[in-house]
């Protein structure tokens, strides 16, 4: 197929706008798939995708249509991720499109993720066709969420496609506007090949497969390429598109979007944003590649059953192969033992991780308590950066704190903004501005410590307002913070994983809403429990979780012992989610109390 | 080999509200094809089980004494033709004092039964009604003096604990009672309320007033300090008796013996296997009555989970575990494989490590299902 018959593109949405039901729309109407293969969200493939309706990992397919110019087209869509934690992923998606669908909910208007997606589109210079999906709701307002497209974004929206992914409506206009209106790819056979790595999976049969854009020349099965940044030389084995399964092709030519292998065992060697070339012919200069990310939210991992450790390293290990986002660092914990402090885009990226961990790799986890990296000064001139808060000084070394601030977007009904304002108020915000989007949505903008945000500022900002209220937030640097570091002891011994850093306000309040959650969490034993919660040596609250009274079968009748037995291992397995602390058992769920404070 | 030989009625006149036992009311049309069918799998057994002879009897419920007396004296005789028989084999038969009677007495005497265990639970009227008793206090008295007066020397009275709205006091003079009536064995057990029993729903509704933990805590106290000081040797997490009473039986089960259940869902062990009858009365006497096999249910524990039974039996026992014993019966070394778990349970106090054998400590009893689960296969 000529290049010129080629578009590459992806669609970008706010969660729930529909953006996985149009990509299935699209894959139904150009036949890609006969109905009897559609299942719903064919590119959701993820069990986690599915069941929480978001897109985690960016896909691709590609699709040929036969447009109203009787011309055939290679259509390669490559799904994004909606949520702001995976910006990282779309930024990827969108290097190697020409353009992008923004998808936008035509009764609910604009969201703040969808306007850092666009900004992030434009910025790859990529032509957007606005697609305004859901007209056949009772609530949609097509010409008002238009006017928001054109005043929030400046975007004409003149030509926007009005769809209704659902139910079907306006699936070939948008085949036609993407062949109309996207660019095809520039790239020449001639050139040297040159081919942006943007994905890539372990396979266990063929190694690490790669999912390429081709720029310029040609990739072919024989040949020998190069990776830019690691300089490794393979044999490429397989090229192959996506249709969406994986489907062998003889070659990958400039503007295709497909997969290579090429038996790499080292999950290293292939590094996503890196360029592909040829080792005979290579391009003097790589790709720009991606910005690299930085991971804003860390916790620590570690597995309940200690000889799960070299397992739980290869499983994060092979997850950060697709997700170059995820960091991890060995740590040990005197309460905990050996473990990874591992670090996020977000929460919801790290409960991703957390629950692809547990599900895919069979591990059961502790997770503790999410930290942001806090930037130490000590008064003797050291600067240094925690992102573990036991590795938190004590006090009379510490000269001053600082802690990570962003700049938070919500956008919201009016009627709402008066409990954003005071939510945001109490979390430490600083309001920097009020607009509005139309009569009735406003955004606000706020700087606000990144730590309220990932402690419990999204969960109280979306049952405040109902869910209505969408937020994104960026970083905009540190800020220095009265804040203290609030210890936890169970039976009396300081409990390492159980710190949090948090301001001196909201210590004690924190404090005693956090032994109240453990006393609730942790069973009872043989012995009286007392949790404390400390600043430094000053017990700022106190619970205690009784004693068992007594823990002891009663009677052994009539020589039935199996079913003695099986009460014996059904409590017993019960324990198996609990780690020993000392002298007490401990609920994986404790780790985690800290964050479900309400 | 001496085996143990369990017998299951699984009748009562009335289900009492904690019971989670196979028993059923309202079956007395059973009754008779019942005892024939059960007569018919003991005779089946007696010849599979020829080269041996029962050192133990145990008729239990259900109630037992529910039945005439002429079925009982059918189910021993048959026992009697069908089994050989120690001629000093303890030889026990559960009753309820509201279906005793002279007749009865007489019967199991005559069939050669040495020892009675009476359902009392309590000496307090409001509180046997309270959990669906058929009888009273004064009728518990006069089963247990007419049973003595019968000839039977070994007598045992279960009593429970931790009953709804029971008081310590309450406990004690239940337990006074008991002792002056002269028995030789008290059975005291703290009250578990099971699902699927009239209690479980009563307390999910919240509608069961049961004792305070501290207060259910200071009764099981009170029955394992005060039975003791009154010649009633603690010998089990449970049971207590005069020396030289101990159940025999019972101590079977504690001891890893093998025995054999017969009746609607009776458990066995034999040959290191446990097995267990069907456990609907209909469909047992319609498989016992052709001569089949009643068992439904069979299953022989792999070598670890038998050895996490055979521990945590032995040390309900007040002697514990036989170190020797273990090792000859499983050819392993007892210390090898938990000597870890040992160590820990001892530093924790829960357990005593004797020469010859492990034994739970005072507390331990009390935490007994914490050094148990300790020793079950991860």
């Amino acid at each position: 197929m000529k290049t010129k018959n080629i578009r590459n593109f992806s669609i970008i949405a706010h969660i729930d706008h529909g953006k996985s039901t149009l990509a299935d729309r699209l894959i139904e109407y150009t036949g890609t798939l006969s109905s009897r293969q559609m299942e719903a969200q064919v590119l959701d493939n993820m069990d986690l995708e599915r069941e929480r309706g978001i897109t985690i990992k960016a896909q691709s397919v590609r699709l040929e249509y036969t447009a109203k110019d009787g011309e055939t087209y290679m259509l390669n869509l490559i799904d994004t991720p909606g949520h702001v934690d995976f910006t990282y992923e779309v930024s990827r998606s969108l290097a190697a499109c020409e353009g992008a669908l923004l998808i936008v909910d035509a009764a609910q208007g604009i969201e703040a993720q969808t306007l850092a997606n666009v900004y992030l589109a434009l910025d790859n210079d990529l032509e957007i066709i606005t697609v305004i999906n859901k007209i056949d709701l009772p609530s949609a307002d097509p010409d008002r969420v238009k006017k928001e497209v054109e005043d929030v974004i400046g975007l004409d929206t003149s030509e926007a496609v009005l769809t209704s992914a659902k139910a079907g409506i306006g699936i070939e206009e948008v085949l036609e506007a993407i062949v109309k209106k996207i660019p095809p790819p520039q790239g020449k056979r001639e050139e040297p090949l040159c081919a942006l790595i943007f994905d890539s999976h372990f396979d266990a049969y063929k190694g690490v497969i790669a999912y390429v854009r081709v720029i310029n020349g040609v990739i072919k099965p024989g040949m020998k390429m190069k990776m830019m940044a690691t300089n490794k030389i393979v044999e490429v084995t397989e090229v192959g598109v996506f249709r969406p399964s994986m489907t062998n092709v003889s070659e990958l030519a400039p503007g295709h979007v497909g997969f290579v292998a090429g038996s790499i065992k080292n999950v290293k060697d292939v590094r996503v944003g890196d360029t592909i070339t040829d080792a005979d012919r290579p391009v003097a200069e790589a790709l720009s590649g991606y910005r690299k990310v930085t991971p804003m939210v860390y916790c620590g991992l570690y597995p309940v059953d200690s000889s799960e450790y070299d397992l739980l390293r290869d499983a994060l290990e092979k997850l950060k192969l697709n997700d170059a986002s995820l960091v991890f660092e060995p740590e040990t914990s005197s309460a905990l033992g050996f473990g990874f402090r591992c670090g996020f885009l977000g929460l919801l990226h790290m409960e991703v991780i957390q629950e692809r961990l547990e599900r895919e790799y069979n591990i059961t986890l502790i997770t503790t308590a999410p930290s942001v990296i806090y930037k130490i000064f000590k008064t003797d001139g050291e600067v240094f950066e925690i992102e573990n808060p036991s590795k938190l000084p004590t006090p009379q070394e510490i000269e001053h704190i600082e802690e990570p601030y962003v700049k938070a977007m919500v956008i919201v009904p009016n009627d709402y903004v008066g409990v954003v304002m005071e939510l945001s108020q109490e979390k430490r915000g600083e309001f920097k501005d009020m607009k509005y989007l139309d009569t009735t949505r406003v955004m606000l903008t706020y700087h606000l410590p990144l730590s309220e945000i990932i402690y419990d500022y999204f969960d109280r900002l979306k049952s405040a307002t109902r869910g209505y209220a969408s937020l994104d937030y960026e970083l905009i640097g540190y800020r220095q913070s009265q804040l203290v570091k609030l210890d936890i002891l169970l039976n009396s011994e300081a409990v390492d994983a159980l710190s949090i850093i948090v301001h001196r306000d909201k210590a004690v309040y924190r404090g005693r809403i956090l032994v109240e959650k453990l006393k609730g969490i942790i069973p009872r034993q043989m012995f009286e429990i007392p949790i404390q919660a400390a600043i430094g040596n000053k017990v700022i609250a106190r619970e205690s979780v009784r004693a068992m009274r007594k823990d002891v079968l009663a009677k052994c009748y009539g020589g039935d012992i199996s079913r003695k037995r099986k009460l014996l291992e059904k409590q017993k397995e019960g324990k198996k989610r609990m780690k020993q602390v000392g002298s007490v058992e401990v609920p994986q769920e404790a780790f985690m109390a800290i964050l479900k404070i309400d | 080999m001496k085996i143990g030989l369990y017998i299951h009625i699984p009748f009562c006149q009335q289900k009492c509200l904690y019971c989670d036992f196979p028993s059923h009311d309202k079956l007395a049309h059973l009754y008779k094809p019942y005892v024939t069918a059960l007569c018919q799998e003991i005779s089946g057994w007696g010849g599979v089980l020829s080269g041996n002879s029962v050192d133990t009897i145990y008729i239990g419920g259900g109630t037992p004494t529910i039945l005439s007396a002429d079925s009982l004296w059918q189910i021993l005789e048959c026992v009697h033709t069908s089994f050989v028989i120690d001629r000093a084999a303890e030889i026990s038969v559960e009753a309820n004092p509201g279906t005793i009677n002279q007749e009865k007495l007489l019967a199991l005497k005559s069939g050669g039964v040495n020892r009675i265990s009476f359902g009392v639970q309590s000496f307090s009227d409001p509180l046997l009604r309270s959990i669906g008793r058929i009888h009273s206090a004064d009728q518990a008295v006069e089963a247990v003096e007419s049973a003595q007066k019968a000839g039977f020397g070994n007598i045992n009275i279960d009593l429970m604990y931790g009953l709804p709205e029971q008081t310590c006091e309450n406990l004690r003079t239940s337990v006074m009672q008991a002792i002056e009536l002269g028995v030789t064995h008290i059975s005291a057990y703290g009250l578990k309320v099971e699902e699927g029993t009239p209690f479980a729903t009563l307390d999910k509704q919240g509608k069961l007033l049961l004792p305070e933990e501290d207060v259910d805590e200071a009764m099981y106290v009170f029955t394992t300090e005060f039975l003791p000081d009154n010649g009633f040797r603690r010998y089990e997490i449970s049971n207590f008796s005069k020396v030289g009473f101990e159940c025999c039986h019972n101590l079977k089960y504690w001891q890893f013996q093998p025995y054999l259940g017969v009746g609607a869902a009776a458990h066995s062990f034999l040959q290191k296997e446990r097995f267990s009858n069907i456990s609907d009365v209909s469909q047992y006497i319609a498989c016992a009555v052709k001569g089949k096999l009643p068992v439904e249910v069979r299953e022989t524990p792999e070598v670890s989970v038998a050895k996490a039974e055979y521990i945590f039996l032995a040390l309900r026992t007040v002697q514990g575990l036989f170190i020797q014993e273990f090792k000859n019966y499983f050819a392993c070394d007892f210390f090898q494989e938990y000597g870890e778990i040992v160590a820990k349970l001892a530093r924790q106090k829960l357990i005593v490590v004797g020469e010859k054998q492990i034994y739970l400590t005072t507390v331990g009893m009390k935490y007994g299902n914490v050094v148990f689960r300790a020793f079950l296969p991860d």
